[in-house]
């Protein structure tokens, strides 16, 4: 059985949820006379002179998720002048560690508690498998304005799809995300500093955006040792290490991915010997290595914490999602900081990058009654009106579509933009699964990459078996795949 | 020369004091300075306080709501469990039910149970009858999280009023309720007070059954603290060093004014005295 | 207790023996059953299920299949028993024998002025919300921006420790800031032990020369040794549950070097929502608790037999 037919088999309750969403339609779809056709016709809207709650889940101390909310007044003085509902927003918050938490022990009891959430890309599997979110299919289908040209297929797979490559729709982008290298350009123009690089490497040092989206991960070894001085406090280069949530994963899985390594195969459900190559080993080790560059402590390294090495000039450059922007370029830092497609990996013609996709999508609690779901709708054609993704945009935020990203202005909004572009392009960026089970698979891997980042496991290899048989058990057990650790799982540890 | 030592032995007791208070004093330091300088390195001893992290914290209405539930779910909590303890500590002191020691036994063995153990069923039951986020429901759990605690202070205090005034009141025409209420109770006020006390310092505090039971409607201040601790990228300190400084003056103020019952109350009862 | 003196018919309720023990243990009974029986019996079915909130699917009965997942598979619960159980030995030897220690050094402070603040003070770290502390000790102990690396390295020129970044000193790391917060209990629970030891007893053998340690163990320890036991228990089972700590500073990293059981338990509940299996591990740590609550209830009882004694 393939995954897609798996999941038909498994889950009456999916079904259901379609249904369910399809009834929140279908009260309004049919031949355009209902509650989401009527959204262009001009007959009254069914929930004009009422007054709406709605409640947000978003994600603690995360720009894009806070600017969702900062913007939701502008939803509410939409809707008043264009249907005459009144609409007030409350916003609850979880950190990325504790949201998906949050979200599932509320919506386990069929709550109304959180009428939108915005969810992290890889939580779509186990929101919508045992149907606590809305298919979107076919609200998509009734509603002109959410059917958007997104900018690369890599937005449809990251944010909106699961199972993976299959045509089911859960989520719509709310935040685009991507890695992105964040340098200190007034280092870089020091001449001090470049007169100091040349002399000892016989070559400059890297100043334009053009020069850096070139550079391998050689080249910039030497600049992220070049600005290492201990003695001064100061260190060339951060990524995330910690054991926290998905933090070591993305910043290893663009090691992984970039040297050519594959996570699993999304069909077939193997994990065990694509995983665990001597290839991936050979990029932990190598993952590793770059913490001679970084400040002390970053083996607990997280979002948060790379902001504040950041910001406060201990670091000369750093890996971090473009959606942090807002907060890696205080007012301070204005000008002095260059935003730039992280480094490639190998060399040559062969040196190439596949970064990790960040970003969350939006999605729609399946247990809305009629008002909030209509609500909901009316919120997500709003979200997507070209005026509001450009004041998205304009506050720091990252949005997906085409049109959007297309402008000519587009580039110049934000010191980041350029780089969210280019990397949000096919084949630059991808996510890892979304597997209902990805958060037993992500705990542990997580202490297996944490454990060998802090010296507690020392052969790269045996952590990448373990990892390995101990999510392709996860993945047996769940149905999910029928392919059996091997013999040599038994001895595996870690 | 015994001046100049007990002067000696008392600093150095005041310095072990002061030191185990160095944490707590670092904290409240911090929430008065700017996140610049929480973070600059040398640390800052000398600087200009500001109260803007205060002003911060109170221009989140959300805040207000959360000290609210903090108040009510611990107050309520812990007087339900007073009440309902008190009944069942006389019950066992005096009637001596069969089973009183198992009972006894399996209300401590509650409170021996790790966290998440305790609130996995309770998460599931309260998931299959639609109780979660609710204000009563999470007081009535809470409630009964205490009242372990307050049956083992009181059935001790109890023990230890002599029957004779049971005898009298009911020789003299009084009714049970009238014994237990206006004779036996005022006996046992110390315990009353270390049960009172010590339960709702253990709600106040509490995280864990909050963030899975209770939700938007109950949310208390560690849960705010647990999920302000990132702002807008980076950690919130201020936040955390505002918030941490207002929440924790009421149990401190409670083992300054309460310190004779601070040994009843951490030891279930099993251990009387002062320090 | 003449028959004609009852009042009221709530009166008359409460002089029959049966129906007097009822309506005072009703209201507890009804909480015990509501949040624990019912619950408990919940939990102890459940764990013979394969059920995940995220799946779905409806529950699986699979028989013992999660009990043996826990004893043997990857994630076995040994590592984390042992890793509790050093946890709690290490943390509690400590906090004892620091906590007796001061608690001596106290026990002569009876005239000290400010002796109520200064108590204040000292048991402060136990009434704090862990949540905080964990969160606060986290910036203490940074490398980088943590005021005891500035001591470290300005004050006496060491290289920045990682206290929470690696694993061979965060465990220790976290039971600093546990024995932080315990130490005074052990010191209260000290300061009553010797509280309970009869001044009369003392003088005599200070009158009889008895020499200090001897002194220590015939008179102090006698006398002592049941409120120490009854604070040492309590202790190991507090720190057996331990959990608003850790989730915080570390949340049992680097690696698994902090995972705790309540750590792990929470983990597979509460964010895994593997709730057969975490069914079946809640069931395994009821069973340790239990196991603890006995041998409390046994010291307890030896005590009230000794004191029936004298």
């Amino acid at each position: 059985m393939t995954k897609a037919e798996n999941f038909e088999a498994a889950s009456g309750l999916k079904r259901r949820s379609v249904l369910k969403g399809g009834a929140a339609l279908g009260l309004a779809g049919v031949a355009g006379s209902g509650l989401v056709g009527r959204a262009l016709a001009a007959e009254p809207h069914p929930l004009a002179g009422q007054k709406i709650e709605m409640n947000i889940l978003g994600i603690a101390g995360w720009g894009p998720s806070s600017l969702g909310v900062a913007m939701s007044p502008l939803f509410a003085e939409y809707v008043k002048a264009k249907y005459d509902y009144d609409v007030t927003f409350q916003f609850q918050e979880a950190p990325f560690a504790d949201l998906f938490q949050k979200a599932a022990t509320s919506l386990a009891t069929k709550s109304q508690e959180f009428n939108i959430i915005i969810s992290d890309s890889q939580w779509l599997g186990a929101l919508a498998q045992p149907g606590w979110i809305l298919n979107l299919n076919e609200i998509i289908k009734a509603n002109p304005n959410l059917q958007l040209e997104w900018y690369s297929k890599a937005v449809v797979d990251t944010y909106m799809t699961y199972p993976d490559g299959s045509d089911q729709i859960w989520g719509l982008p709310q935040e685009g995300d991507v890695e992105a290298l964040f340098v200190r350009k007034d280092w870089l123009e020091d001449p001090a500093e470049r007169a100091a690089f040349e002399a000892k490497h016989g070559k400059p040092m890297p100043q334009t955006w053009e020069d850096f989206a070139e550079l391998t991960m050689d080249e910039f070894e030497l600049l992220a040792d070049f600005f290492t001085r201990p003695d001064k406090q100061v260190w060339g280069f951060a990524q995330q290490y910690s054991r926290v949530y998905d933090f070591a994963t993305c910043a290893f899985n663009n090691f992984l991915w970039s040297r050519g390594g594959r996570t699993w195969d999304a069909t077939t459900g193997q994990v065990e010997g694509i995983l665990n190559t001597p290839e991936n080993a050979a990029s932990l080790a190598e993952y590793k290595r770059w913490l001679k560059y970084c400040p002390p402590g970053a083996t607990n390294i997280g979002i948060g914490e790379g902001v504040d090495v950041f910001v406060q000039g201990k670091v000369f450059s750093e890996i971090q999602w473009a959606a942090v922007g807002p907060a890696m370029i205080p007012e301070e830092l204005k000008g002095k900081v260059l935003v730039v497609p992280p480094p490639k990996h190998g060399t040559g013609a062969d040196a190439k990058r596949i970064m990790s996709m960040g970003g969350q999508p939006w999605v729609v609690n399946a247990f809305n009654d009629d008002a909030h779901m209509r609500v909901a709708i009316d919120f997500m054609n709003w979200w997507y009106l070209p005026e509001t993704a450009l004041e998205f945009a304009k506050r720091g935020g990252n949005p997906c579509d085409k049109a959007t990203l297309s402008r000519p202005d587009f580039d110049d909004i934000n010191p980041w933009n350029r780089t969210f572009k280019y990397m949000l392009e096919d084949g630059r960026s991808q996510d890892f699964w979304h597997d209902p089970k990805y958060s037993e698979m992500l705990a542990i891997q997580q202490e297996g990459y944490s454990a060998f980042v802090t010296d507690q496991a020392t052969d790269p290899q045996a952590v990448m078996d373990y990892i390995a048989c101990a999510q392709q058990q996860i993945l047996l057990d769940s149905g999910t795949s029928k392919i059996e650790p091997s013999a040599m799982c038994a001895g595996t540890s870690l | 020369m015994t001046r100049l030592r007990a002067t000696l032995y008392y600093g150095i007791l005041w310095l072990i004091s002061l030191c185990f208070f160095a944490p707590i004093g670092w904290i409240v330091l911090s929430s008065f300075k700017t996140q610049n300088e929480i973070l600059a390195m040398p640390p800052k001893l000398l600087f200009s306080p500001t109260f803007d992290n205060y002003r911060a914290l109170f221009a989140n209405d959300g805040i207000f709501k959360q000290i609210a539930n903090s108040v009510f779910l611990s107050l309520g909590a812990v007087i339900v469990a007073v009440v309902v303890s008190f009944l069942a500590a006389f019950c066992f002191s005096r009637f001596k039910p069969r089973g009183t020691d198992f009972l006894m036994f399996l209300l401590l063995s509650i409170r021996m149970l790790p966290g998440p153990a305790v609130i996995l069923p309770v998460f599931l039951m309260y998931v299959a009858f639609g109780w979660k986020d609710s204000h009563l429901w999470l007081l009535l759990f809470y409630a009964m999280f205490s009242i372990p605690f307050s049956v083992w202070i009181l059935k001790g205090f109890l023990d230890g009023v002599s029957t004779r005034y049971d005898e009298t009141g009911l020789v003299n025409g009084g009714s049970w309720m009238h014994i237990i209420f206006k004779v036996v109770l005022p006996q046992v006020r110390p315990g009353l007070i270390a049960a009172f006390i010590f339960n709702l310092i253990f709600v106040w505090n509490e995280y864990l059954f909050n963030f899975i039971i209770g939700g938007v409607n109950t949310q208390n201040i560690p849960y705010a603290l647990m999920v302000g601790t990132y702002s807008d990228g980076g950690l919130n300190w201020t936040f955390i060093s505002a918030m941490t400084s207002i929440y924790m003056v009421l149990p401190i103020v409670f083992i300054f004014i309460f310190q004779k019952y601070l040994l009843v109350g951490m030891t279930f009862g099993t251990v009387r005295g002062e320090v | 207790m003449s028959p004609g003196m009852r009042p009221q018919g709530r009166g008359r309720l409460m002089d029959n023996p049966r129906t007097r023990v009822f309506i005072l243990l009703a209201p507890v009974v009804t909480f015990f059953v509501v949040f624990n029986t019912i619950p408990t019996l919940w939990l102890l079915g459940l764990s013979f299920y394969n059920h995940s909130l995220t799946s779905g699917m409806p529950p699986e009965f699979i028989g013992f299949k999660n009990f043996v997942a826990i004893f043997n598979g990857k994630n076995s619960i040994w590592f984390d028993l042992s890793r509790t159980f050093t946890f709690v030995i290490c943390g509690v030897t400590f906090q004892t024998l620091l906590g007796a220690a001061l608690g001596f050094l106290f026990w002569g402070s009876k005239n000290m002025p400010g002796r109520r603040i200064a108590l204040t003070l000292l048991f402060a770290p136990m009434v704090l919300t862990p949540v905080a502390t964990g969160t606060f000790f986290r910036f203490i102990y940074d490398p980088t921006f943590g005021v005891l690396n500035y001591i470290a390295r300005d004050g006496f020129g060491m290289a920045p420790i990682d206290f929470l970044g690696n694993p061979k000193i965060a465990f220790w790391a976290v039971l600093a800031v546990d024995s932080w917060m315990w130490t005074p209990f052990m010191t209260l629970m000290t300061l009553a032990a010797l509280g309970s030891v009869p001044k009369a007893e003392l003088e005599a053998a200070e009158i009889d020369r008895v020499p200090y340690l001897r002194r220590l163990s015939l008179v102090i320890w006698h006398h002592g040794k049941f409120i120490m036991m009854l604070g040492i228990l309590l202790r190991t089972i507090d720190s057996f549950k331990t959990l608003d700590l850790i989730i915080p500073m570390t949340k049992g990293g680097p690696g698994q070097s902090t995972r705790l059981v309540a750590l792990e338990l929470n983990k597979q509940s509460f964010e895994s929502f593997n709730m057969g299996w975490s069914s079946a591990y809640a069931v395994l740590l009821l069973l340790i608790s239990i196991a603890m609550t006995s041998v409390f209830i046994y010291v307890l009882n030896l005590r009230r037999r000794k004191e029936a004694e004298e």
